[in-house]
């Protein structure tokens, strides 16, 4: 058995013994560890304080009740879309600079020397070069911080074109 | 269109301009501005659009806050196409096959930006032109070639753009809608009235009319 086997044994071993979070509000917490910006989960408007305000207010430019809670709910709808649209806008990916600008060549030493300070198998170097490199493609791929915030809000854009559609459908309605 | 007259202030309007601001909901209007917005702009800009409303409703004056807030995204999201720009020539730079010292991206972006804005300093000039003379390019096919580069994004960018235009075609028929719909009820409450004020008369003649 190879040195590289027993190293990823070893790794699946010990990542048996975690056993992730046990508290109940660290399983509440990791449970939204994937969640991007929250748009595909169900709103619920109605028990808010501004959805009752802008039914309120709406109800006195003649709309009927049933139009006034679908423009109400539109329009607090659009607000989040916007909000996180503005939220990733404004919070892109960071740039890893280390990663990025690395020159992996020169690297290689340091490779050795991490995997077995007391000398390791060329194949267990060029792998973890490579593996390297295919990261560093990656960020160098994503570009700058405009190229990351533009490519970050372009996954909105179908939110905010179902939110306006529902929101400028319930005012016409009316 | 609403948002192709904004920039002309002077309208005459029948409700003080501060007085339309305040039919505002909170929720609806408060900016979100970046670090290097400056609020006053923004709200100007909200305050010249809603002043091409009479009387806006809390409801039209919502929309036009959104409206506003669309126009805020175009002029970010063009600011961003210069800045891909930027960043694709820095990068184009800084990787410039036969050179070995490696340029920090984002130092070359922001050298650029200010060289290509004629806000460099001495220094700053004669190291961009430095870094080009080395790399054998020209500004211009430097350009061309960061335009090619950064393409991809670029054309993500247009696409937020139009989104936004259409977004605010879309707010425009609603507030169209509103005003139709308002000015359609009022048009109605002065028929009403001019009924009732022809039966009232009727009424009054016929009484005249009735033997004592």
């Amino acid at each position: 058995m190879t040195m590289n086997h027993h190293r990823s044994l070893a790794n699946r071993c010990n990542a048996l013994k975690s056993t992730g979070p046990r508290s109940a509000s660290g399983k509440r917490a990791s449970s939204q560890n994937s969640r991007k910006h929250g748009l595909n989960s169900a709103p619920d408007f109605e028990s808010s304080l501004e959805y009752q305000t802008l039914v309120e207010l709406i109800a006195e430019e003649g709309f009927s009740a049933f139009v006034c809670a679908d423009i109400a709910a539109g329009l607090l709808n659009y607000r989040r879309v916007m909000d996180a649209y503005y939220d990733t806008y404004s919070s892109p990916e960071p740039v890893d600079e280390f990663l990025r600008d690395a020159n992996v060549k020169a690297s290689n030493p340091i490779f050795s020397e991490l995997l077995s300070p007391s000398g390791s198998e060329p194949q267990d170097v060029r792998e973890m070069a490579s593996f390297f490199a295919s990261m560093q493609r990656q960020e160098r791929r994503k570009g700058g911080p405009a190229s990351r915030r533009s490519a970050d809000t372009h996954k909105l854009i179908r939110y905010q074109r179902n939110g306006i559609a529902r929101l400028s459908r319930a005012i016409r309605q009316g | 269109m609403l948002y192709t007259i904004h920039f002309s202030i002077d309208v005459d309007v029948a409700m003080p301009v501060e007085d339309k601001s305040k039919s505002l909901l909170p929720f609806l209007s408060s900016p979100k501005l970046l670090p290097n917005e400056s609020k006053a702009e923004f709200q100007s800009s909200l305050q010249s659009l809603l002043s091409e409303l009479d009387n806006p409703s809390p409801l039209a004056a919502a929309l036009v806050s959104q409206l506003n807030e669309c126009l805020w995204w175009i002029r970010r999201h063009t600011a961003d196409k210069e800045l891909l720009l930027y960043e694709a020539m820095a990068r184009l730079l800084s990787k410039g096959g036969i050179y070995t010292e490696t340029y920090d991206n984002r130092k070359v972006s922001e050298a650029l930006e200010r060289y290509l804005d004629g806000s460099a300093d001495k220094d700053e000039a004669a190291w961009i032109e430095d870094i080009l003379a080395k790399s054998k390019l020209t500004l211009s096919d430097l350009r061309v070639r960061a335009f090619k580069d950064a393409a991809r994004h670029i054309k993500m960018v247009d696409d937020l753009i139009h989104r936004q235009h259409q977004t605010m075609r879309h707010l425009q028929r609603s507030i169209d809608s509103i005003d139709y719909k308002s000015r359609l009820i009022k048009r109605m409450d002065l028929e009403l009235a001019a009924l009732g004020s022809k039966q009232s008369a009727k009424g009054v003649l016929s009484l005249d009319d009735e033997p004592s």
